[in-house]
């Protein structure tokens, strides 16, 4: 095994036996559950029927179809970012308890030890969403099935290029920390507050105008955006095929943020995608610089 | 012995507060080099600058005839270090932790495993491999320190208070360890230590004070100049004593005396024959040198 790969063994090691790092990723996901299961239910449900024609009614599977499918696309799309952060925060850890040194008065390039944090935070965070995601389908299969196999394939793959942002945004913004309390800040606000600015507690389009303008400038929004697209598009389809009329099903599209509007333009999926991948781009460049122009105080 | 440390007029400074002013020394190969100095006296800082972890202001940092400024990464492969507190990952294996550490060298698959083996022989850690750092006792988390310092055959080992916190036996074990190292392997020892004791056995004392130089010699020629030696007294009456002429202070069976030297106190015994029939001399010790050059005491971790 070459350095690197020992590197990698070691820091993904270190985050599934730190069990305060590994179930601090799992706090948002779970507050989201807790709400679900307490009342956010049942709210999707409400407005999924609310904008129905009076006359007509839908079948309890595809109620649940839809509910469950919005409920799995908030939910991977906070622990994508989430639980990257918590598994990058290992080296903000091993700052703060003095581990960096150790690993520093050696000879190791610096570019080695943050490519290791860099891959074992993807690794560790792929893991624990691609198993995530397979639970998540389960779930809908028990609730309503109507997912197409190239949505659960664009699912996976929403799932990847999430975990790639989150990975990059929690290396550049943990570069910058260096103590257990800076860890327990950002860790609080990006627990709490990134379910709210992804829309998975509650759509980014009932939010006001200036707050959904502000999201819109969240690269994140995007991709909380392909996941809800590609969780209900099979919902949408047979609801349209039992003859919901489609001002209805676009309705409920914008309603869900299926579709996110960029100052007035409606951002389409190739540009989702682009606006992921470029975002994912510049974040690997500002980290590499960041680690590059580091020098000793 | 060739000069493996030359550090020339190093300065350092963190915004008002000068940690190292114009200091210079040398560590010879193969000594045992004490390095002594209260909290904040500025030896960490000289540490980090020749690991490479500090810049420095001014001043030359030689190690092993390699320049800092332009052989860092060489000079790092030339150092091991033992910091204050273990470093290593607790939630770890012993040995996950040991490999870890030797791919930072390069060293990996079956050179980590030879390497490994000769070491846990010689620390006799072969038993605790697979136990996790954060369950083994102080004594054995050091013991697996030096290992880790040792992994790649440095010619300079660091020793950055390394027995602090520990029992008596356990600090008696480690410094065999580190003497049948320097005998077998003829590694220079760099150590700082609140153990007065410890650096009485040191080829070589610098003294820091306020990020300067305060003293540096031999323990025997710091005690020579900076303390005298004790002359203890039984079987006499105080009178007698106080007949000496010289100041004294009752001790338990006796009295004792201070004189300025070794031969201050041979002049007085051949003087007075018959008041010196059960006697002691004994040198001051190296918490008065540091006592009589920095005016604070050294103790345990702590100024007093």
């Amino acid at each position: 095994m070459s350095t690197v790969s020992i590197l990698i063994k070691r820091n993904t090691k270190l985050f599934f036996k730190d069990k305060g790092m590994f179930f601090t990723a799992l706090i948002t996901p779970g507050i989201l559950l807790v709400l679900y299961a307490t009342f956010l239910s049942n709210v999707y449900r409400d407005g999924f029927t609310a904008g129905l024609p009076e006359e007509m009614t839908l079948s309890e599977d595809l109620i649940q179809g839809l509910v469950s499918g919005q409920l799995i696309s908030s939910l991977l799309a906070v622990s994508c970012v989430t639980v990257a952060f918590c598994s990058n925060f290992l080296m903000v850890q091993d700052k703060a308890n003095g581990t960096v040194k150790d690993l520093r008065i050696s000879p190791v390039k610096s570019s080695v030890l943050s490519l290791s944090y860099y891959i074992a935070t993807l690794l560790s965070t792929l893991l624990i969403c691609l198993v995530a995601t397979g639970l998540c389908l389960l779930y809908v299969v028990s609730q309503g099935w109507y997912l197409a196999a190239t949505d659960v394939l664009l699912l996976f793959l929403d799932v990847v290029i999430l975990v790639f942002f989150g990975t990059a945004l929690s290396s550049v913004i943990n570069f910058f920390l260096s103590s257990q309390g800076q860890i327990s800040a950002v860790g609080t606000v990006i627990s709490a507050g990134y379910g709210f600015i992804c829309g998975a507690y509650m759509p980014i389009s009932s939010f006001g105008e200036g707050l959904q303008k502000v999201v819109s400038l969240l690269p994140g929004t995007y991709g909380t955006s392909l996941l809800r697209n590609h969780a209900l598009q099979g919902a949408f389809a047979e609801m349209e095929a039992q003859g919901v009329p489609v001002q209805v099903t676009d309705s409920l599209r914008e309603l869900l943020d299926c579709r996110v509007d960029f100052f007035g333009h409606t951002v389409s999926e190739p540009m989702m995608y682009l606006i992921l991948g470029g975002s994912v781009a510049v974040l690997v460049l500002v980290y590499i610089l960041l680690n590059a122009l580091k020098k000793p105080r | 012995m060739e000069n493996i440390i030359e550090i020339k007029q190093l300065n350092k400074t963190f915004g008002d507060v000068k940690a190292v002013q114009d200091l210079s020394f040398c560590v010879k190969e193969g000594e045992l080099f004490a390095f002594l100095g209260v909290n904040g006296a500025g030896k960490s800082t000289t540490i980090n600058i020749m690991c490479g972890q500090l810049a420095k202001d001014s001043g030359s940092v030689v190690i092993n005839g390699l320049d800092l400024d332009r052989n860092v990464d060489r000079i790092k492969a030339d150092l091991g270090v033992v910091f204050q507190n273990s470093v290593l990952d607790s939630a770890l294996s012993v040995y996950d932790n040991l490999e870890s550490r030797a791919a930072l060298y390069g060293i990996r698959g079956a050179a980590f495993r030879d390497r490994l083996r000769e070491l846990s022989d010689r620390l006799e850690f072969g038993s605790l491999l697979k136990r996790s750092v954060g369950k083994l006792s102080g004594g054995q988390r050091r013991r697996i320190d030096i290992a880790r310092a040792l992994l790649h055959r440095p010619k300079i080992l660091i020793l950055d208070e390394p027995t602090t916190g520990l029992d008596p036996q356990t600090r008696k074990n480690l410094w065999d360890v580190i003497s049948d190292l320097r005998k077998n392997e003829g590694m220079t020892v760099f150590l700082t230590t609140h153990y007065m004791e410890e650096a009485a056995d040191a080829d070589y004392v610098v003294i820091l004070d306020s990020g300067k130089t305060a003293a540096t010699g031999t323990p025997l020629a710091l005690k020579n100049a900076y303390v005298g030696d004790y002359l203890t007294l039984y079987g006499v009456e105080e009178g007698v004593v106080k007949g000496l002429g010289l100041n004294y202070e009752p001790v338990r069976d006796g009295f004792r005396i201070v004189v300025q030297s070794t031969a201050q106190a041979t002049e007085l015994i051949l003087k007075n024959p018959d008041v010196f029939r059960d006697y002691e001399l004994v040198k001051g010790k190296m918490d008065d040198v540091f006592l009589s050059v920095t005016g604070k005491k050294l103790t345990g971790g702590e100024n007093k």
